[in-house]
């Protein structure tokens, strides 16, 4: 038989038994999905196909490692230029005479380099610099992938280079010498001329071999990725646009599925989160921003994606099913998490770790399990609305210290409510500083008030826990309380609350405007309601996960330090790339188990390397309270001083403040 | 094995007692009610001896009006069946009554071990299990921890005097006030709570009660505070030398 026929019934028949592996394992695939949890992944359409094109086109996501973005990009750009090539080799095959001519053949030629430039930088990321994120990832898999793109690459400029010398003796056809143009192909066949490797069985075996390693290699290649990390090459794409696409905080979004939020099998997965698992691509992106991972906890959320991916996959070959929470994924790692949302900020893929997560401790408390101290907390909700175990009629005990009373939002209308939340009504702590939020309202003659003990906690952080029931049992309260209450706006010092209010209500028809305290003071200074006189000190800010991640307010608490006049030094990672304190998602009631360096600790020392910064600005009463504990904990309380954006707005506007709350002495 | 677990409910601590100063009377319609703490270990020991030994588990509680949320709570965390004692009962019927109750109703359904918090805030003494077991001339043992069955016979661990641990067993039935549960007890969601309460029922069980020798509450009243705290002021060293004048008044240091 003929050296060409044997090509194209190669090239035909490896197609064929590469397709049908390829196809069999989607197939499996979808059939998982298909019995998962509906979830509507089709609402803003045009926005899906802007954000879509960005992160794909621009890698918005992946240049955020510049190393790295950069290499994917060489290998990634040159996938889609490949295609080009894939299709003339084969048509040079079974057409005799069909060339892709010169300029075609030149780009393919310029990105056969720029692919290789990538895998050589991609091989150095992997052997010499070792990223930690990469721990845990499958090296091998990785390696053996980017062998095969570079056997793809070289064959194709192997084939073309040889083709001028194999034209006649394997297709019968005369073809033009290679004009330089096609620099490497041009390149490498005067090689072969010096070689004296131009005669037609000398040629032929080149191009033979070049074809094989091109085409051939590429349906091994089409073969062997649904059943490696490098099945994102197809489902990349598709897993970016169907991202989610609603209000970042919003957890649960409605319908709540009517058995619960628990995930146990894989049946209680959403086809979303399915997809997923098989999208993942071990980059660690996401393991690197953990802070849970960086305290040396058991937790890391490229493994829970990674474990439920080998689990499935076990399933799928006829195991027998494990339960997922507490069992595919440790109960530790589960209640490690601080739902702090950086895994879901840096996955290139936009691969939803959180909602997994919460789903799974959902599980683990249904069947009873959880941090005792986690569980009377829940209780305290349950009981007294409030998890400091005290009574409900004590929460608004914190109003006592003030000169002027705050109205009653249940009895009188009033212009804003304010939702004080738990840490700000309860832990002596921080009630002076309640007050002085209080104060500052006073002084800038807003309308407002509370709902008095009439407040429960807002659920956040339960929901985050998993409780979904309680979580709800505290809206029904509070909407309850707030349905009565007559007023225009919300107003919350907390992010936690806030975050309930303005994303999980939503699902019982909640729809009034809610602000944090730092938009609503930025609006009342560019109203002229205060008196301010610079403070001069140099400060950095951190972004709490619920203000900045989870609702994207970034921008209001750095204008109202900037407005006070103080110098803002912003650490390394500021805004969305924000590091957690360590005490969402429930955290800052359980044991700290496994923990060798609190994340608050790491946060605080980030802060110090900033060059000639005093003060450690925080909006959110719980940072007050965790980062106070930090700086004592580093024995850097000379250093740096934890303040409030409402201490420094208070001092600035001149109002007598208690002596402890004096920022900038 | 049938298990009886005896539960009630008690004023939740956290939120203040509510007492007519004058009468000295509780009002016990204007208090928050809450399982009583032991008896949620007795129910926890409960569950795991059916999780070791395939025990049937059922949870009783007389009816005083608010129990439904509790037995509904124990059904959730995995006991099999709940029973509310219905009779002329309610939030200020006393301990020897409700033991009376209960020793009718088990006389009637007997059960092969009878787990009881030990105390309750308003039972420190513990009567309950020691009165059911009495009237009904069974074995009883307070302040139990770790209660495992051994073929009919049950094993349990109570420490005597000076921290001695002492193992114990029992031929069946026999009355046991739990002090602990191995493990803290469980959590029973709110989801599983209300599922509970979608899919289950209560049995209610009338009992008629005599009348029985009994103890009359003729007031209660709040502690008065005796002596109070000094706030020490001064800086550092009058401060320690004023505790270390304390201390010596006190006769609490030597020299
Ligand atoms: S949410 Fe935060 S703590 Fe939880 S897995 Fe993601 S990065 Fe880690
Ligand atoms: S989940 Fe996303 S960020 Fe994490 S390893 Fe997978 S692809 Fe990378």
């Amino acid at each position: 038989m003929a050296l060409r026929d044997v090509l194209m019934a190669a090239t035909i028949i490896m197609f064929v038994a590469a397709g049908a592996i390829f196809s069999r394992r989607f197939w499996n695939i979808y059939q998982v999905m298909k019995k998962s949890r509906p979830t509507n992944r089709s609402d803003r359409l045009g926005e899906r196909l802007t954000s879509t094109f960005i992160q794909v086109f621009a890698h918005k996501r992946m240049l955020k490692i510049r190393y790295s973005g950069v290499l994917h990009l060489f290998i990634f750009s040159g996938f889609v230029v490949l295609l080009i090539d894939v299709v003339g080799s084969i048509l040079q095959l079974f057409v005799a005479g069909f060339s892709i001519g010169p300029v075609l053949g030149m780009i393919v030629d310029i990105w056969v380099c720029l692919v290789l430039i990538g895998v050589v930088m991609a091989i150095y990321q992997r052997a010499v610099i070792k990223p930690e994120r990469y721990h845990g990832s499958d090296e091998t898999d990785g390696y053996i992938i980017l062998g095969m793109i570079t056997m793809i690459v070289i064959g194709i400029a192997i084939h073309e280079s040889f083709y001028p010398y194999a034209a006649i003796p394997v297709f019968g056809v005369k073809s033009a010498p290679i004009g330089a143009m096609e620099f490497l192909a041009y390149g490498l066949s005067h090689l072969w001329a010096t070689l004296g490797w131009t005669a037609p069985r000398a040629a032929s075996i080149g191009y033979a071999v070049g074809y094989a390693m091109d085409i051939l290699v590429i349906w091994i290649f089409l073969a062997y990725l649904p059943y490696s990390k490098h099945l994102h090459v197809f489902l990349a794409i598709p897993n970016i646009f169907v991202r989610k696409m609603r209000p970042p905080g919003e957890l649960v979004p409605s319908p709540v599925p009517e058995e619960g939020i628990a995930i146990r099998s894989f049946g209680d997965l959403s086809w979303k989160d399915v997809m997923d698992l098989y999208t993942c691509t071990e980059c660690g992106r996401c393991q690197a921003v953990c802070p849970a991972h960086a305290a040396g906890q058991a937790l890391s959320p490229k493994m829970i994606i990674l474990e439920l991916r080998e689990a499935l996959k076990k399933e799928l070959a006829g195991g027998e099913p494990i339960p997922l929470a507490g069992g595919v994924v440790s109960q530790e790692e589960l209640w490690a998490c601080t739902t702090c949302g950086a895994c879901m900020e840096a996955c290139p893929v936009f691969i939803e770790h959180v909602p997994k997560i919460v789903g799974m401790r959902a599980a683990l408390l249904e069947d009873g399990e959880i941090d005792k101290s986690a569980q009377k907390v829940l209780v305290g909700w349950d009981r007294q609305g409030n998890s400091f175990g005290q009574p409900l009629k004590k929460r608004p005990q914190w109003t006592k210290g003030l000169d002027v009373a705050i109205k009653d939002a249940r009895r009188e209308p009033v212009d804003w409510l304010w939702f004080v939340g738990d840490f700000a009504s309860y832990d002596p702590r921080l009630q002076d500083l309640t007050r002085l939020v209080a104060q500052l309202l006073q002084r800038a003659e807003v309308d407002f008030g509370i709902l008095y003990d009439g407040e429960s906690n807002s659920g956040n952080d339960a929901l985050r826990i998993g409780e979904f029931g309680l979580f709800e049992a505290l809206a029904q309260k509070n909407l309850a309380k707030l349905e009565e209450a007559q007023y225009n706006m919300i107003f919350t010092t907390d992010p936690h609350s806030l975050n309930a209010l303005k994303n999980e209500y939503v699902k019982y028809g909640f729809d009034r405007p809610v602000k944090h305290y730092t938009e609503a003071f930025v609006d009342l200074i560019e109203g002229g309601k205060f008196d301010l006189k610079p403070l001069g000190i140099r400060a950095t800010y951190h972004d709490p996960c619920y203000l900045g991640r989870w609702n994207r307010i970034f921008d209001a608490p750095r204008e109202l330090i900037k407005r006070v006049g103080v110098d803002l030094v912003e650490m390394p990672r500021h805004g969305e790339n924000s590091f957690c304190c360590g005490a969402g998602g429930g955290r800052i009631w359980m044991e700290e188990v496994g923990i060798k360096e609190r994340p608050a600790d790491q946060r605080i020392k980030e802060a110090l390397t900033l060059e000639g910064v005093t003060h450690f600005v925080v909006a959110c009463p719980k940072d007050v309270a965790m980062f106070t504990a930090a700086v004592a904990s580093t024995g850097n309380e000379g250093r740096l001083r934890v303040v409030d954006v409402a201490e420094l707005l208070a001092e600035a506007a001149g109002l007598g403040i208690p002596d402890k709350l004096v920022a900038t002495r | 094995m049938r298990i009886l677990v005896l539960t009630k409910s008690v004023p939740d601590l956290v939120e203040e007692l509510v007492l007519d100063e004058d009468s000295g009377e509780l009002l016990h319609d204007e208090m928050t009610y809450v399982p009583s703490e032991w008896d949620d270990h007795a129910v926890e020991e409960a569950l795991l001896i059916k999780e070791d030994s395939n025990a049937d588990v059922t949870v009783l509680a007389v009816d005083t009006g608010d129990v439904d949320n509790m037995l509904f709570t124990a059904l959730a965390k995995g006991a099999d069946r709940a029973i509310k004692l219905q009779g002329d009962f309610d939030l200020s019927t006393s301990n020897r009554k409700r033991a009376q109750a209960i020793a009718h109703y088990v006389k009637e359904n007997p059960y092969d071990l009878i787990l009881s918090g030990v105390q309750a805030i308003d039972d420190i003494d513990g009567q309950i299990p020691a009165m059911v077991a009495g009237l009904l001339g069974m074995p009883h043992a307070s302040v139990v921890t770790d209660v495992r069955l051994d073929g009919d016979r049950v094993h349990f661990h109570q420490e005597y005097g000076g921290g001695l641990q002492a193992e114990l067993a029992s031929q069946t039935p026999v009355v046991l006030g739990i002090q602990a549960a191995r493990k803290p007890p469980r959590y029973a969601s709110i989801a599983k709570v209300r599922q509970m309460m979608k899919s289950s029922v209560l049995e209610e069980v009338e009992v008629a009660v005599e009348e029985v020798p009994e103890l009359e509450i003729r007031r209660f009243f709040k502690p008065v505070a005796a002596g109070h705290a000094e706030m020490i002021d001064g800086d550092a060293e009058e401060v320690a030398e004023r505790i270390v004048s304390i201390l010596k008044e006190r006769n609490l240091v030597r020299g």
